[in-house]
């Protein structure tokens, strides 16, 4: 039986929300600071540990922190007491480590507005809003170097914006695994094809 | 048949707007979400006549194109007919 196969037996589950997402830092003060004074994040938990106590691994002594970034969702960050950061965990620069990022989100335009205004005021470089296709954000960094994003919904997901994520995906992975992918142009050219069959009602690989 | 297919949402539709007053282009209607956009030989389509900023500009061919890149910048796309496979191989 395929992995597929069995998943289809399993009942269907769903996730709800974000409870929290994590990453180390070496810069404490500085952390706390921005999070909590800054943001205006509530420090809600903190945990502090003797290591882990694996044998195979030294697990440095630690504190884990916690910042309320609303709807139960947290911020939270690990500081290894006395180890200094490896260099693979320095964030880049460019456009890619960019990647890897968290959303906040808001409602409103004007929440947005405010935002920007009081990271300005606390004297953090944020960018201009920006509207995407269904999000309007600000982008800013925290004090570690990672990457934070404050969005607003421009519009409701609808169905067909999930249609048209399958049909980009299912164009996507051709190309992947032909190999040889380049640009987004071939993409376009090959979904175009996709979405014709769509158009007309024929079974395309939703 | 030459031409482009247009995510029939909010964002897009000032694409679909400019297409419609450029001579070249036949805008179908509506089917199952999206809108295609016909063109006969090479078409010019202006960034200041869809009035989107960057960001939603460089994805306006998102839903698919059925012909070749002249050119696409900040400023103007431009398309033209092809026979070129999407997979070359």
């Amino acid at each position: 039986m395929s992995t597929n196969e069995k998943l289809a037996k399993l009942p269907s589950l769903s996730l709800n929300g974000v409870d929290h997402t994590a990453r180390p830092t070496w810069k404490l003060r500085e952390t706390v600071e921005f999070y909590r004074d800054k943001l205006g994040l509530p420090l809600v938990h903190a945990i502090t540990a003797k290591g882990w106590g694996r044998a195979k691994e030294q697990h440095a002594d630690f504190i884990h922190f916690f910042f309320d970034a609303g709807k139960g969702s947290t911020i939270a960050f690990f500081y290894y007491i006395g180890t200094t950061q490896p260099p693979e965990l320095v964030v880049s620069r460019g456009y890619m480590a960019m990647g890897n990022h968290t959303a906040w989100r808001v409602e409103t335009k004007e929440e947005l507005l405010a935002w920007q205004a009081r990271l300005e005021a606390a004297g953090v470089q944020v960018s201009q809003s920006i509207k995407h296709e269904i999000l309007e954000s600000i982008y800013f960094r925290d004090p570690n170097f990672y990457p934070l994003e404050i969005t607003r919904p421009l519009r409701a997901v609808e169905r067909i914006d999930g249609v048209d994520a399958e049909l980009t995906i299912a164009a996507a992975l051709e190309l992947a695994d032909a190999g040889g992918w380049s640009n987004i142009e071939q993409l376009w050219r090959l979904k175009a094809k996709q979405v014709a069959a769509y158009q007309r009602g024929e079974e395309v690989a939703l | 048949m030459s031409g482009f297919y247009v995510l029939d949402v909010p964002e897009f539709a000032s694409v679909v707007t400019a297409a419609k007053a450029i001579e070249r282009c036949l805008v179908h209607a509506p089917k199952r979400g999206y809108i295609f956009v016909q063109f006969d030989g090479e078409v010019e389509i202006r960034r200041v006549a869809t009035g989107l900023g960057e960001a939603v500009w460089f994805g306006c061919l998102t839903g698919g194109l059925d012909g070749k890149i002249v050119t696409f910048d900040a400023e103007r796309i431009k398309l033209a007919p092809t026979n070129e496979p999407a997979i070359l191989r």
